[in-house]
């Protein structure tokens, strides 16, 4: 699903982000991708996006070979993904059902597949009833709900969350874990940015922690959780 | 691309549009204006080159025959001049011909030439030419003088000079209008949409991590830039169209008598507005198009 072999990410100014990355990430799983500020997450998160290239090494990510990837099909490697952000990113002007069928319109769904899903997603994340609400009238987690339900909706693989509770209260970080937690146990493989240490050993799963560019620890569940189960 | 696709883009562009109306309307206006100018440049440059199609049309050149030469060769003269580059006909006119033609201009003092018929007309033989290029008026002119057995050679050279000078001065400056005034409104088109692009900066930005294509995302942007284009083209050829027609009827009013001259030189609406029409609508569209791919490639690079 994603795999980063040797990776180097050296920006213009001569500031080495990350430094021979090698991580696999199979189908299924639920990962958390830990590291402090400054530590190479963002970057890793945009050269899984290809908003960035790789100095070196190679990744692949959905069956996409980044290192060869043709400009006119990154569209489609980020259709087959699914991307919740920190600041959730939402169109202010538009209601939460536009922002949800946006995403969707711009893969050239039909429209009535578009309101079947559209309303299937917004009961997953238990916004409905807000879908004629614009999003600057929702509390922050509904908006991180809103941005996830706009991620789900059309039906990636992979979820890509930035630090999904960044910017809400901490019992709704844990909401927001659980819903994450639901849509992984259908089979959806997720991923969690963060660099919240306590988050992310709440929860029995595996997690990758980068530190100065560079993987500094990769503990899968059953390694520091009793019971724990992979993915 | 999906109709319902198509559907939602145009009506996001069209949308735009009227969120954006100061800017839109702006534009609208600096268009039209360009439009304006270069419609009524265009519209004279055409009618100066009717005008002169019709000199050139008109029995301008005249040939007074030797009257020392027999009658006899008129016709060899005649073939002479025909065989001249440039002449389209030479009709021969005898000197009595000549006289019944000048008595009868005459209306009322028509008597007043009985007395010049027969031996005592003092008029020339002649051969009335028409020529195909009227800027070629000078250069046959000196050939037909050099004809053996022409005597002196008539045209108004000198007014259809001025003419032509007229003509490509108009010409040259209304192709400049076109290309100055299309430089701006281009311009102009670019930057209401690239305000557009840049409060929409988030959106494309968003568009672009969802799976947007840059043809998808670039669509209500051409929408809206070929709109404002078009819209602007629309108007500023009623207005054109209108302010000539207004032109036309005043000419009609002032030149009375010489209805048939006027009609003969001045393009009819009939015939100009179809071309004026379809000329800005593309130009508009074509303007609001490039205006738009200019404004638009900085923000889709993500």
């Amino acid at each position: 699903m994603i795999q980063f072999e040797h990776v180097y990410k050296t920006y213009p100014g001569g500031h080495e982000a990350l430094q021979d990355v090698n991580l696999h990430i199979e189908k299924g799983e639920f990962v958390f991708v830990l590291g402090h500020s400054g530590a190479g997450k963002s970057t890793f998160l945009k050269l899984i996006l290809h908003e960035e290239t790789a100095t070196s090494g190679k990744i692949i990510v959905n069956g996409f070979d980044l290192s060869t990837i043709k400009k006119r099909r990154i569209p489609y490697l980020r259709r087959s993904m699914g991307v919740v952000f920190q600041d959730f990113r939402l169109i202010p002007n538009i209601t939460v059902y536009e922002n949800v069928a946006f995403a969707m319109r711009v893969t050239n769904v039909k429209e009535s597949e578009i309101v079947k899903r559209v309303r299937y997603v917004l009961g997953l994340v238990g916004l409905l009833e807000k879908k004629n609400n614009y999003p600057t009238s929702l509390s922050g987690g509904e908006q991180q709900r809103v941005a996830l339900a706009r991620a789900l909706a059309h039906s990636p693989k992979l979820i890509i969350a930035d630090e999904p509770t960044g910017n809400i209260d901490p019992e709704l970080s844990l909401e927001m874990m659980e819903l994450l937690t639901a849509i992984n146990s259908v089979g959806t493989t997720i991923v969690v940015v963060t660099h919240e240490h306590d988050l992310a050993h709440q929860f029995n799963k595996r997690i990758i922690t980068i530190d100065h560019g560079t993987v500094v620890g990769d503990d899968r569940p059953c390694v520091y959780a009793k019971g724990g189960n992979r993915g | 691309m999906r109709w319902s696709s198509f559907k939602y883009l145009f009506g996001q562009g069209i949308h735009s549009m009227f969120a954006n109306r100061m800017m839109t309307v702006a534009s609208l206006g600096v268009l039209m204006v360009c439009m304006l100018i270069t419609g009524f440049t265009g519209l004279l440059t055409a009618n100066i080159n009717s005008l002169m199609g019709w000199l050139g049309s008109q029995n301008e050149m005249v040939a007074m025959l030797d009257r020392s030469v027999p009658e006899e060769e008129y016709a060899g003269i005649g073939k002479q001049i025909l065989e001249i580059e440039g002449v389209q006909e030479a009709q021969y006119i005898s000197k009595s011909q000549a006289l019944e033609q000048m008595s009868g201009d005459m209306g009322e003092y028509e008597e007043l030439f009985n007395e010049l018929k027969g031996e005592e007309n003092p008029l020339y033989a002649q051969y009335n030419i028409r020529i195909a290029d009227p800027s070629q008026t000078k250069a046959i002119m000196d050939k037909v003088g050099q004809v053996s057995g022409v005597e002196r050679v008539h045209s108004p050279e000198s007014l259809i000079r001025t003419f032509l000078n007229v003509q490509r001065w108009v010409q040259a400056i209304s192709w400049g209008l076109v290309l100055v005034l299309g430089i701006v409104s281009s311009v102009v088109i670019s930057n209401t949409i690239r305000l557009t692009v840049f409060a929409r900066r988030k959106e494309i930005n968003i568009m672009k991590f969802v799976g947007a294509t840059n043809g998808f995302i670039r669509m209500p942007f051409f929408v809206e830039g070929m709109s404002v284009g078009l819209l602007a083209g629309l108007l500023a050829s009623g207005i054109v169209l209108g302010g000539y027609g207004l032109v036309i009827t005043k000419l009609g009013e002032y030149f009375v008598g010489w209805e048939q001259v006027v009609n003969a030189v001045v393009l009819p609406v009939e015939l100009v507005w179809p071309w004026l029409l379809a000329g800005f609508s593309t130009f508009g569209l074509v303007l609001g198009g490039i205006g738009t791919m200019a404004s638009m490639r900085k923000y889709l690079n993500v």
